[in-house]
């Protein structure tokens, strides 16, 4: 086995114009961000496994590359960038006014199970927004993912929410273990009601049938506003009810701000629950089949390196976006207006290269050839 | 502006005739002339559906991938393959089995704890999966067709396979020792379609929901 026949899985090269059109996208997507006064943190590329399995939990942090330090101790290169962010504001941004925004632009790297075929090694672009517990946070942060979008041609985007607290509820009210909870959710995040039908007939045994059946109902809800009205007729507790309200809530101003094309919900989506406490969401773009980024609101997760504290944020895939712009025809601004000027040598060397060094302070391209 | 139409992968073979017969109870279409014509993609009389040939067990690749929006496939063929797409319908043709299945003369004896059961199979992770939750370690020996021969040439001591009518194992003296799944031709969806194309996605899932209950 030779490393010159071999390639690692999941390991990318870029060259060419694609180099060029991630610089551009990155580069787009952090001028938005700043505009909303969100500073960039540059965070180390690997660190103890246990903060990554703190911040996202053991089995996620399964999923790290992990290696030991000199002195034995388990390292992890970064599978996300959330918990190191989360860290750093727990500690050093202790005294700092809040809320505190934070944006990044980096690689992580994790096995992808059972999809093996997906890449390990992917370049992420978030922001978290620390401190603030309020419905103005989240939908700051979804106005700034739409921005970026936007900001890159792609109007097509579409951003499905959902709340954890529709889907906690259903569990109170069922009174599920965490081994049975974890079933329903993966039956719910593959929409299948049969398999949920069969699931509620065992466990939720001891709810009248008509109640049953909304609640198989409820992972087909989703859509615009008629989703909220569907998904009230079934509400099964308190619980769940803030969750809706809390979306309908969001939702409307969306609409205000005539975004409804672009926002969707989606009461039916329950994926990472074990991390998220409120608003959760999920980008979407048309032509590429797999979501692009998400985030949502993760209060919890500060508090696993000091004092509890709201937060929010959301992350988008640069290899996502930077695919679904090679689909479209949104290139052009790429091209440079800068051509490039040949210098040829002619068998005078400072004559040639005080030229290019003239032409270099016009800030123009140069390209010498040794001919 | 995305395009609305819809495109639907379908696996070539025992489930296709069965598919594009419950979709033309939906009234989407399929030519006789296309459907006779050697083109891989295919498109429904209204223009609205097209249609994607391919080997069962790519229709979840073509559709986790999402370039089709959806897909049909055996309920055998998405345990295997674990891919990350919806499931919102049972279809309920195609009705068979997955069922591991010995030599008559073996079929009473328990598993040699001790020893590795081999088992040849075309559903690796199924059979893995299987023999697993029972404590029985197994050599899986993955093969793309005629399974049944494996025990019959001392390949393996098991197989498992979809069964439909048992014929086949019952012509090379095979008996069915158990049965991990029932299976049929289910519903898939991408999930990015399912919020891009929800129009579309939800009134495909209604109108078969509507005639399935018929």
């Amino acid at each position: 086995m030779s490393s010159l026949t071999k390639i690692p899985a999941g390991v990318q090269y870029f060259f060419d114009d694609e180099v060029k059109l991630r610089r551009y996208v990155e580069r787009r997507a952090m001028e938005v961000f700043a505009g909303w006064s969100y500073d960039e943190i540059i965070l180390p590329m690997f660190d103890y496994h246990d903060l990554f399995a703190r911040g996202m939990g053991e089995e996620k942090a399964e999923r790290t590359y992990r290696f030991v330090d000199r002195d034995g101790a388990l390292l992890a290169l970064r599978p996300e960038l959330t918990s190191l962010v989360a860290r750093t504001v727990a500690t050093r941004f202790v005294k700092r006014e809040r809320p505190v925004r934070l944006c990044y632009s980096g690689e992580v790297f994790r096995y992808d199970e059972p999809t093996e075929r997906a890449a390990r090694e992917f370049h992420q672009l978030g922001v978290e927004h620390i401190g603030e517990p309020s419905i103005v946070a989240d939908i700051e942060v979804l106005l700034v993912a739409a921005e970026v979008l936007t900001a890159l041609g792609l109007n097509g985007f579409r951003i499905a929410l959902s709340h954890v607290d529709f889907f906690n509820g259903v569990v109170d009210f069922l009174k599920l273990n965490d081994t049975n909870r974890a079933q329903l959710r993966e039956l719910i995040g593959r929409r299948n009601s049969l398999a949920l039908d069969e699931f509620l007939n065992i466990h939720a045994s001891h709810i009248e049938p008509s109640r049953r059946t909304g609640f198989s109902r409820l992972i087909q809800i989703a859509g615009k506003e008629e989703a909220i009205a569907r998904a009230r007729e079934i509400l099964l507790n308190e619980r769940s009810r803030a969750g809706v309200d809390h979306l309908a809530a969001i939702y409307s101003t969306l609409t205000a701000l005539g975004l409804e094309e672009n926002f969707d919900l989606d009461l039916g989506d329950a994926g990472g629950l074990e991390y998220y406490t409120g608003l959760t969401f999920k980008v979407y773009l048309p032509d590429w089949g797999v979501e692009i980024g998400g985030g949502g609101r993760y209060d919890n997760l500060i508090a696993s390196f000091g004092e509890p504290e709201p937060a929010v944020g959301f992350s988008l895939a640069l290899d996502g976006l930077v695919g679904a712009i090679s689909l479209g025809n949104d290139k052009q601004e790429l091209q440079s207006a800068n051509d490039t000027q040949a210098i040829s040598f002619n068998g005078d060397l400072a004559r040639a290269f005080s030229q290019a060094r003239e032409l270099r302070k016009q800030q123009k391209q140069v390209k010498i050839s040794a001919r | 502006m995305p395009d609305n139409k819809l495109t639907i992968a379908l696996s070539k073979g025992r489930m296709q005739d069965g598919a594009l017969a419950l979709f033309a109870r939906a009234g989407v279409i399929v030519a006789e002339s296309e459907l006779n014509s050697r083109k891989l993609i295919i498109n429904s009389t209204d223009g609205r559906y097209s249609f994607v040939l391919v080997k069962p067990p790519d229709v979840p690749i073509y559709v986790e991938y999402g370039v089709a929006d959806a897909g049909v496939c055996g309920r055998d063929v998405l345990m295997e393959s674990r891919a990350g797409v919806h499931e919102p319908l049972d279809l309920k043709f195609g009705r068979c089995k997955i069922a591991v299945a010995a030599k008559r003369e073996v079929v009473g004896q328990d598993y040699n704890l001790l020893a590795t059961v081999r088992v040849a199979t075309k559903y690796p992770r199924i059979a893995t999966d299987y023999f697993h939750a029972k404590g029985v370690p197994i050599e899986v020996i993955t093969l793309s067709g005629s399974v049944e021969l494996a025990p019959l040439l001392g390949l393996s001591d098991r197989i498992v396979d979809l069964v439909e009518t048992g014929r086949t194992l019952e012509e090379n003296g095979l008996e069915v020792i158990d049965v991990i799944a029932e299976s049929t031709a289910w519903l898939i969806v991408n999930r990015a379609s399912f919020h891009l194309k929800r129009a579309e996605i939800g009134g495909l899932i209604a109108q078969l929901t509507e005639i399935l209950n018929q």
